[in-house]
């Protein structure tokens, strides 16, 4: 994109992203009206750094911005709505168990699933979003949440481990 | 491939992550081990789910519509695209003589105005800062009216040490702070209060030439630009003229 952006020229790029950006964001901070001032922010960010963009991925880009974006607003609201904390004794059962898991989660409500990711820590919940939900490769969630590709995976492997014996357990309590 | 490196890069491999040779090996190794096996399966049944549509939050039509308001309002009417332009003058060709002429004027008009001095692009940057912080709640990083919570709050932040002061007695109390990004580099945003009126003071380390006060309108906003103890500094407020200039006095006193 030439330095000079254009309204037309930013809007054709980056506006079909929308979605993607207001889902990523919704996910963040899990309620609609403050994903929505994050996806706004985050476009009007994105708007002077659009000189910038030589990439030939705009929705992983502008991904990226919501994703700080919604890490601010996190950061700063933290006072008045505290992290779930997350007992990993309660949530993470034994290996031997998992072959019930695939099980769980296939007959599981898909309440339960969103219950149990909205419930995951913000860091778990990112990579998941990212990855399974956007499908963001390791590199490009590695790009947005500023760690090496190592920590993403590792990240994801927690953070999915931890979904599933979430959803297991929402299911045995009924 | 033992288990527990197999089981590590299973996430890896169902993700298409993996190099050729482990992406293999992962695959030889969850063919004969049951617990890798039964890992495989749920993260699969997982991704699945997750894929689920009623998981996906679609942007609302209203946010897109108040976004593409916003992103015509932020930009520098100068840098109109040079389709829009050229769609306009077909517009008027189909509207008559008179429109035409307008449009034809219009053309002349605007390339003069298309490379803005510096300064104006510095302004409209100081601009749209101001409204956005406005807009989206993201006012204040840090915010504390007390000037000694608010200086060390930009140590580490800035490769500079704003000067920051409270003027609350003359009734211009300082509110916070936040970092921001004005001509291609991170500057300290102080945020002050005048009755029910937000001021945004964007401050960074100035250069030989220093420019005297000017207090400009721009889309119903006061800009007011000073250079004090070494700073580059931009006022911003839907304040009035008059109690902006005194505020940049204020300002100037201190440094």
């Amino acid at each position: 994109m030439p330095d000079e952006t254009t309204a037309v020229d930013f809007e054709r790029t980056f506006l079909p992203h929308m979605d993607a950006a207001y889902n990523l964001a919704r996910w963040l901070v899990r309620n609609d009206h403050d994903a929505q001032d994050v996806v706004q922010d985050a476009y009007l960010r994105a708007l002077r750094f659009a000189g910038g963009f030589r990439g030939d991925n705009p929705r992983a880009w502008i991904l990226a911005i919501v994703r700080n974006a919604a890490f601010s607003w996190l950061k700063s609201n933290r006072g008045s709505d505290p992290p779930v904390l997350f007992d990993e004794n309660v949530h993470e059962g034994g290996a031997e168990e998992t072959g019930l898991e695939a099980d769980a989660l296939r007959k599981a409500d898909a309440s339960m699933i969103r219950g149990a990711l909205e419930e995951l820590a913000d860091e778990f919940r990112e990579v998941i979003v990212m990855r399974d939900i956007e499908g963001l490769s390791y590199k490009e969630i590695a790009n947005a949440a500023e760690v090496p590709i190592g920590t993403v995976m590792s990240r994801l492997a927690r953070a999915r481990t931890k979904l599933a014996h979430s959803v297991k357990n929402r299911i045995a309590k009924g | 491939m033992d288990c527990d490196t197999a089981r590590g890069l299973i996430h890896g491999h169902l993700d298409g992550e993996l190099d050729l040779i482990p992406d293999l090996e992962v695959d030889r190794h969850v063919e004969q081990c049951d617990r890798c096996t039964a890992e495989y399966a749920t993260i699969r049944a997982l991704q699945t789910r997750l894929k689920d549509q009623s998981l996906y939050f679609e942007a609302p039509a209203e946010l897109k519509e108040k976004t593409r308001r916003a992103i015509h309002r932020a930009l520098p009417r100068t840098q109109a695209s040079p389709s829009i332009r050229r769609s306009s003058a077909r517009r008027a060709i189909q509207f008559g003589i008179p429109m035409a002429v307008a449009a034809i004027l219009a053309l002349l008009i605007v390339p003069a105005a298309i490379r803005p001095g510096h300064n104006e692009i510095v302004a409209q940057e100081v601009l749209a800062s101001h409204v956005r912080s406005m807009m989206a709640s993201h006012l204040m990083d840090v915010a504390s009216t007390d000037q000694h919570t608010v200086k060390p709050w930009f140590n580490g932040k800035l490769d500079f040490s704003p000067p920051v002061a409270d003027f609350a007695k003359d009734g211009f109390p300082l509110v916070g702070g936040r970092l921001d990004y004005i001509d291609g580099r991170a500057v300290a945003a102080l945020v002050y209060q005048h009755g029910k009126h937000v001021i945004n003071v964007f401050m960074w380390p100035a250069p030989e030439a220093a420019h005297s006060a000017k207090i400009e309108t721009q889309q119903g906003y006061n800009l007011e630009q000073i250079v004090f103890a070494g700073m580059n500094c931009w006022i911003v407020s839907d304040l009035n003229p008059t109690e902006l200039a005194k505020f940049g006095e204020l300002l100037r006193a201190r440094g």
